[in-house]
């Protein structure tokens, strides 16, 4: 094995703060959600989710390599193979995001829009009691899906011996290995 | 009496869920374990309790009438069963809004005697 570490620049600047920002508007927005004092900052977070998104889904066409849809779309068959690569112990390595992170990504963003344009409903009174209900499981929903993001970041990080969270922070990945995806001669 | 006929209609319920305003008064009254009173649920409503708001801050010192948030400036359909028939009809709404709303004028969450006494007082209300 080769000891000596490259790093590659994975995760553009725009990509890295869209995303700590996603989570800075996301907690300021669920915590004050029981608050009708904090009605004021609970919508300006929402406001703020909303841009985060739409600036994203921009994001996802015209951004860096790695952060493109186009470089992660998961496939089903991609996502199973993934995943039995993980129960076994030998994680298939991706560069970018995995086929499990991917998924988790779209879905957020689904849940993140839905939450966003349900709560506007909400606050302008169109939509009645459903958009109230909506926005309640819309984002509840993506409080449960940020759960299962960070098990999948602490257990793909301790199977591929990298730290993920502290790539995104940095945009730095290790250059270990080729990425599986392309190593199998465009299998997926 | 009328308690008497409410205890006796909750007793006689088979669902678990109120679903009218004098079905959730016995149902607090059950649960503080003594009736409930017009005149002190006024008091509550009204005063302040160590915060900013008080209920009436939003829902007004007459409840019959509009309300308007005391943060966005929004109205506020009127709280008295009189004035708006839906109040008090679905138990996962009275359950969730006094559970906002108490944290937000008390910073602690209503007791059953409190709820009762409100309710009773908003009963009276034409």
């Amino acid at each position: 094995m080769n000891t000596k570490i490259e790093t590659r620049r994975v995760w553009d600047l725009p990509t890295r703060m869209f995303h700590w920002s996603l989570v800075a508007s996301f907690l300021i927005a669920f915590l004050t959600s029981d608050s009708e004092k904090l009605r004021d900052v609970h919508v300006l977070a929402g406001y703020s989710l909303a841009g985060l998104i739409t600036f994203r889904l921009l994001w996802g066409f015209v951004g860096g390599k790695y952060s493109r849809f186009a470089d992660f779309l998961p496939t089903p068959q991609k996502l199973i193979d993934y995943l039995k690569s993980l129960l076994v112990g030998k994680p298939r390595h991706y560069v970018g995001h995995n086929p499990a992170g991917a998924v988790a990504i779209f879905l957020l963003l689904g849940f993140g829009a839905v939450a966003a344009l349900s709560g506007w409903a909400t606050y302008e009174e169109v939509g009645g009691h459903f958009m109230e209900e909506l926005h309640e499981t819309a984002a509840n929903g993506m409080m449960a899906l940020v759960v299962i993001h960070i098990v999948g970041v602490i257990v793909s990080s301790s199977l591929h011996r990298e730290n993920l969270v502290l790539a995104m922070i940095t945009g730095w990945k290790s250059k270990q290995g080729q990425d599986s995806a392309q190593a199998d001669g465009g299998r997926s | 009496m009328r308690h008497l006929l409410i205890i006796a209609a909750t007793l006689l319920a088979t669902s678990a869920y109120a679903d009218t305003p004098l079905d959730f008064l016995a149902r607090y009254e059950k649960d503080a374990g003594s009736p409930a009173s017009a005149e002190r649920g006024a008091r509550f409503f009204n005063m302040k309790h160590g915060d900013e708001w008080s209920c009436a801050s939003c829902h007004t010192e007459r409840p019959t009438q509009v309300g308007r948030h005391a943060k966005t400036d929004k109205p506020i359909k009127p709280l008295a069963p009189s004035a708006n028939a839906e109040r008090f009809t679905d138990a996962a709404k009275v359950d969730k809004w006094f559970r906002r709303n108490c944290n937000d004028t008390l910073n602690r969450a209503c007791s059953a005697q409190e709820k009762a006494d409100v309710i009773a007082w908003l009963l009276t209300l034409n």
